[in-house]
């Protein structure tokens, strides 16, 4: 499903995010990317939907070659990638609902089918009964679940999670995982970068850790050090 | 793309920036009514002079009832002397084509007159321009069978010309400076429409929208303050021919601004005119503002 060879990013002024990566990652497949911050984590996961592009070597995402991609296909790639951010990124001026429902609208979808999905992916996260509250009115793991609803409710083969319990405390945390762990059941591909300690020893699923940019670690199974 | 969706943004974006959008919209509506002006101008002047074109300095108009004798004799005289460098002559015809041109817009009076009622005529021009020879030599017709009347190009005309294009040069650089604050102002506020929706627009890319879906709603702000803005200057432009205009044609007092006027068509030309710069501008603005500030 994700394929990096000998994958090199640069930043300006000489920083380098990433140094000749190569990973392999199956369709359905749960990998925590870990290693401390500036390791690379950040840039590993932009540069998988294109926020970033590779100064060196190749990325595969679905089969297709997104070092190649023209720009105005960008967003087509996206749309099969769900992205979700230690700070949710909601729109502050629209409900539950409407924030889930614009990820929708805004590629398109036609009306009777953003009706019918928004109220079953704001089941599938627990809040249905709150799809009229605003962003502000919600708890830190109730904003989170709205993140993840809004970037499941596409069905993207695969979810990008970059520190998405950064933000919350240890047993919220645990919900988040389980939602994700789900999410990944119905065979999305998951990529998580992550601080947490406790998650990752415990999911105990691929770990890939991070070291000034280079790959250190490639560990089924494993832990977080 | 939802028209819907479209519509709702534009607006709400035109809205959150009202008094920058009204600004944007004023800046283009005045530099182009004063391009306009400066044009109908020119027209209008062109209009008044199209007789006095290529140094013509008199016109020896002839009776549209002259003989072919009396007529033969000018023309031999225009022909051969030598203080004459070139004359043409102006048929019924040629002259009608050229009423028909100065009056498109009185259709009554184009009714009235045929061919037959306009004097055929000699354009003339003199080797020398100096006025007292011109006068000298003009005078020297007005006497001589056949010939209705002579009339000089005096040294007015060619004064008028000057001042308008005088008053045009500088209503063409008013306009060109008011052209460039136009282009900024709608540059900002496109930019600042952009600002105020960074959060929306990064969560637009990251859910996939297309790059058109995310740029369209700023471009349509743009093109909207440029036609706004076009749309005032025609109105403007179609104030000032009415009320200057149309006022030195029908002027009886000032009888060298006989003629003085322009067509529909030429009004019509310069309205196109007006609004394709407005919607030029507007593009130009926006698209800098859409591809500077709007990666996508």
């Amino acid at each position: 499903m994700i394929k990096l060879e000998e994958v090199t990013k640069v930043y300006k002024g000489n920083v380098t995010a990433l140094r000749r990566a190569s990973a392999d990652i199956g369709k359905g497949e749960f990998v925590f990317l870990v290693g401390p911050s500036g390791s690379g984590k950040s840039t590993f996961i932009r540069l998988l939907n294109r926020e970033e592009t590779a100064d060196e070597g190749r990325i595969f995402v679905a089969g297709k070659d997104i070092s190649q991609l023209n720009s105005w296909k960008v967003p087509y790639l996206r749309r099969n990638i769900g992205c979700i951010f230690q700070d949710f990124k909601l729109l502050p001026k629209k409900t539950v609902a409407e924030n889930v429902a614009f990820a929708l609208e805004v590629i398109g979808r036609p009306n009777h089918v953003i009706q019918k999905q928004v109220p079953a992916i704001l089941e599938l996260v627990g809040l249905s009964d709150k799809m009229g509250r605003f962003p502000d009115e919600l708890s830190g793991g109730e904003q989170q679940r709205v993140s993840i609803a809004r970037a499941f409710v596409n069905r993207p083969l695969i979810m990008l999670a970059d520190e998405p319990t950064g933000n919350l405390d240890p047993a919220t945390s645990v919900g988040i995982m389980r939602l994700l762990d789900r999410i990944n059941r119905t065979g999305t591909t998951v990529v998580m970068a992550t601080h947490d300690r406790g998650i990752v020893d415990t999911m105990r699923r691929r770990v890939i850790e991070l070291e000034d940019g280079n790959i250190v670690r490639d560990q089924a199974q494993g832990v977080y050090e | 793309m939802k028209v819907r969706y479209l519509l709702r943004e534009t607006g709400a974006n035109l809205w959150r920036n009202i008094s920058l959008t009204i600004a944007a919209v004023f800046a283009v509506g005045v530099s182009l009514t004063l391009f306009g002006t400066a044009r109908m101008f020119s027209d209008g002047v062109e209009n008044a002079t199209k007789r006095w074109e290529g140094g013509i300095e008199f016109v020896v108009w002839m009776n549209p009832d002259a003989t072919p004798e009396q007529d033969a004799a000018i023309r031999e005289t225009l022909q051969t002397s030598p203080q004459i460098k070139e004359s043409k002559y102006v048929d019924q015809d040629a002259a009608y084509i050229e009423f028909q041109e100065l009056f498109a817009d009185t259709p009554e009076l184009l009714d009235a007159v045929l061919p037959e009622d306009l004097p055929p005529s000699y354009r003339v021009v003199p080797t020398n321009p100096d006025a007292l020879v011109v006068e000298e030599l003009g005078s020297r017709f007005e006497e001589r069978a056949g010939v209705r009347d002579v009339v000089f190009a005096t040294d007015t005309i060619q004064e008028i010309q000057s001042t308008f294009n005088r008053v045009s040069f500088w209503f063409l650089a008013g306009s060109l400076v008011l052209l460039v604050v136009a282009l900024l102002l709608i540059l900002n506020t496109i930019i600042m429409a952009i600002n105020g929706r960074r959060r929306e627009i990064e969560v637009m890319k990251l859910v996939g929208a297309s790059n058109w879906y995310v740029r369209l709603p700023f471009m349509l702000e743009g093109l909207l303050q440029g036609l706004l803005g076009a749309a005032l200057a025609v109105g403007g432009a179609m104030a000032i021919r009415r009320a200057v205009i149309d006022k030195f044609a029908s002027s009886e007092k000032i009888r060298l601004f006989e003629g003085f006027t322009i067509s529909d068509g030429q009004f019509y030309s310069v309205a196109t005119l007006l609004i394709a710069i407005g919607v030029g501008i507007a593009v130009l603005g926006s698209g800098v503002a859409v591809s500077r500030h709007l990666d996508v």
